[in-house]
């Protein structure tokens, strides 16, 4: 699913070139459930965002599910990103003007289809993170833990094969941020999505099969976790 | 979509009213400030081609000799002349202003078809020396009725007495067309002449004499030899189209085509500071709301339009509403500008100005904050500050 082969990024900061990512090397099979965990500034976010698109490589190769995004231009990018990656960000996110059932239906603006179909679509997502009765509500009348799964239901309204969140329960306490977890958990085990989680929180990279561990912008090991004997269940509204 | 751009415009009701109130009253402005300018350029144009204007070469200032008009009667191709004179007296009080002429009274009617009469009649201004034919304006406002003696004070030409003169309404006038005022005073020559005998001891002059060409008269040809007849004076003359000659009198209140140009530039220069300013604002409080949308897959250009449309929507609203207002407060406009800009009416054309001048400004207060979230790096936008 993604494949990166040798892969640079550095940044120009107050006239020095800060290097984030060292010619790194990675593989995520297809189907898989990942967690990057590593200090600050380890280039664990910009390692997401090369996989998700929104940056590119300086040096290496970046493929994901087939395609070489450095190939790609803008609006290729753009249009790859709408058809293959669901993002959830540690801030939600969501657009505070609009409504959770408007914000998960955003994305499906780009897809072809109808209003009653994008409609549909997306109070299906909300019902599977199982937040149907807060479908007209805006973000500022929602917890933090119910925005970030309004956040989830709008990273998979559009079907996407690919989960990239990071740091999902960064802003979250406890016991919203272990109903966040479960929600990923059954996104990879019932519907098969391969998940990249960048994550500080040991307890959340425990929740992945592996766990990747990044320093100074290289691979540093590769933990792999026991499966899980229980499987998660959908949290309570 | 619509949604979203809506309820992103509406983030800050307030400011976003303003914002629209500032450019309704702008937007308002551009009409009827054009409005002004189209209702002179109207009464210009509508000028008729029959009539020429012979005046001072001086200044419209300067009176001519009586006794001109018996020459001018003989140029080839004129049909007949009436004099005029302004009177510039006053009813009961100065601030009562409305224009006053003293006029040949068998040519006023047949030389101004566009002077319709609506009561009383023309046999009657011709039968009485004392009688006035005056606008349907003027006798609305001070409640005149055929019949009615009307008192004028004279400030530039007084009786010997110093006594008012003493007119009897005999037929009351409403103009043909919009851009004819209805607010003038005709009274016959021969009393004026007659009063200020007595009064002065002599003659009075004529302020211009106009013509009535013959049908097909050479009006160039005309125009040179009523100027040659007085080449050597004693006043020389100036003869002008009437188109040229109202014109004339326009441009003697200044340019003010020009200076309407000037203060509505400046207003609408004003107005889009403070458009760009918004814009700015907006873009700046939604720049991580386009960063996400970049990431959910909308494009750098998607994200563009969704300011350029709100720019648009916010300048489209007040210009509407502007130009709304404009229409509606068209007749309370005119009936209160009647005195000075006769036949105020918003021309089509001045609707489809403001339309364009409202795109233009919605273009251009979206133009940088559409250039700047479309240039914005997603990871940039959506950093943590």
């Amino acid at each position: 699913m993604i494949r990166l082969s040798r892969v640079s990024k550095s940044y120009r900061r107050g006239g020095e070139t800060l290097t984030v990512l060292d010619h790194l090397d990675l593989d995520v099979p297809d189907g898989a459930f990942y967690a990057l965990m590593g200090p600050s500034g380890s280039g664990k976010t910009t390692l997401l965002n090369l996989v998700g698109g929104l940056d590119h490589a300086d040096a290496g190769d970046v493929v994901v599910a087939g395609t070489e995004l450095g190939a790609l231009d803008g609006r290729d990018l753009s249009q790859w990103r709408a058809d293959h990656v669901g993002f959830v960000f540690q801030q939600f996110n969501l657009l505070s003007v609009l409504t959770a059932i408007e914000n998960v239906e955003l994305p499906l603006l780009l897809a072809p289809l109808t209003r009653k179909e994008r409609r549909e679509h997306a109070r299906h997502a909300l019902e599977l993170v199982g937040l149907a009765d807060r479908m007209h509500h805006r973000p500022g009348q929602l917890s933090g833990g119910q925005e970030q799964r309004v956040a989830i239901a709008r990273a998979v309204a559009t079907d996407p094969k690919l989960i990239l969140a990071d740091e999902p329960t960064g802003d979250l306490d406890r016991r919203a941020a272990d109903q966040v977890l479960d929600l990923l958990g059954q996104l990879h085990e019932k519907f098969g999505k391969t998940i990249l989680i960048v994550t500080h929180d040991p307890l959340a990279a425990a929740r992945a099969e592996k766990t990747i561990h990044l320093d100074k912008g290289r691979l540093d090991r590769v933990e792999t976790m026991p499966p899980s004997p229980d499987a998660p269940s959908l949290p309570r509204p | 979509m619509n949604k979203l751009i809506r309820r992103s415009l509406l983030r800050h009701p307030v400011r976003t009213l303003l914002t629209i109130g500032s450019l309704a009253v702008a937007i308002f402005l551009l009409c009827f400030l054009r409005s002004l300018v189209t209702t002179l350029s109207a009464g210009v144009e509508s000028a008729n081609q029959q009539r020429l204007w012979v005046q001072s070469a001086v200044s419209l200032f300067v009176d001519l000799p009586l006794t001109y008009q018996g020459k001018i009667d003989a140029v080839d191709g004129v049909k007949r002349t009436c004099r005029w004179q302004w009177f510039g007296g006053y009813y009961q009080d100065r601030t009562n202003f409305f224009a006053q002429f003293a006029v040949d009274p068998e040519p006023l009617f047949s030389m101004w078809p566009e002077v319709e009469i609506i009561d009383g009649s023309k046999e009657a201004f011709l039968e009485d020396r004392r009688a006035c034919v005056v606008g349907a304006g003027i006798a609305r406002q001070f409640g005149w009725k055929v019949g009615d003696t009307v008192p004028l004070i004279g400030a530039l030409f007084q009786k010997a007495d110093g006594s008012a003169w003493e007119f009897q309404v005999a037929a009351i006038y409403r103009p043909a067309r919009a851009t004819v005022d209805d607010r003038t005073f005709f009274f016959r020559w021969d009393l004026f002449e007659k009063t200020m005998e007595e009064a002065m001891g002599q003659t009075p002059q004529v302020g211009v004499f106009v013509i009535e060409l013959e049908p097909g008269a050479d009006v160039p040809a005309v125009m040179a030899s009523v100027d040659g007849l007085f080449e050597n004076g004693p006043q020389r003359v100036q003869t002008t189209t009437e188109a040229e000659f109202n014109r004339q009198f326009v441009s003697m209140v200044g340019n003010v085509p020009r200076l309407v140009s000037f203060i509505g530039g400046g207003v609408l220069l004003a107005i889009l500071l403070a458009c760009v300013n918004t814009m700015l604002m907006q873009a700046r409080e939604q720049l991580r709301e386009i960063g996400v949308m970049k990431a959910l897959g909308f494009s750098d250009r998607s994200a563009a339009l969704f300011l350029l449309s709100q720019s648009l929507l916010l300048v489209g609203s007040g210009g509407a509403l502007g130009i709304g207002l404009a229409l509606l407060t068209q007749p309370g406009i005119a009936g209160f500008l009647n005195r000075y800009f006769p036949g105020y009416e918003i021309q089509p054309t001045t609707i489809a100005a403001a339309i364009g001048v409202t795109l233009v400004l919605g273009l251009l207060a979206g133009a940088v904050p559409a250039r700047v979230a479309e240039r914005t790096r997603t990871v940039e936008a959506m950093r943590p500050h």
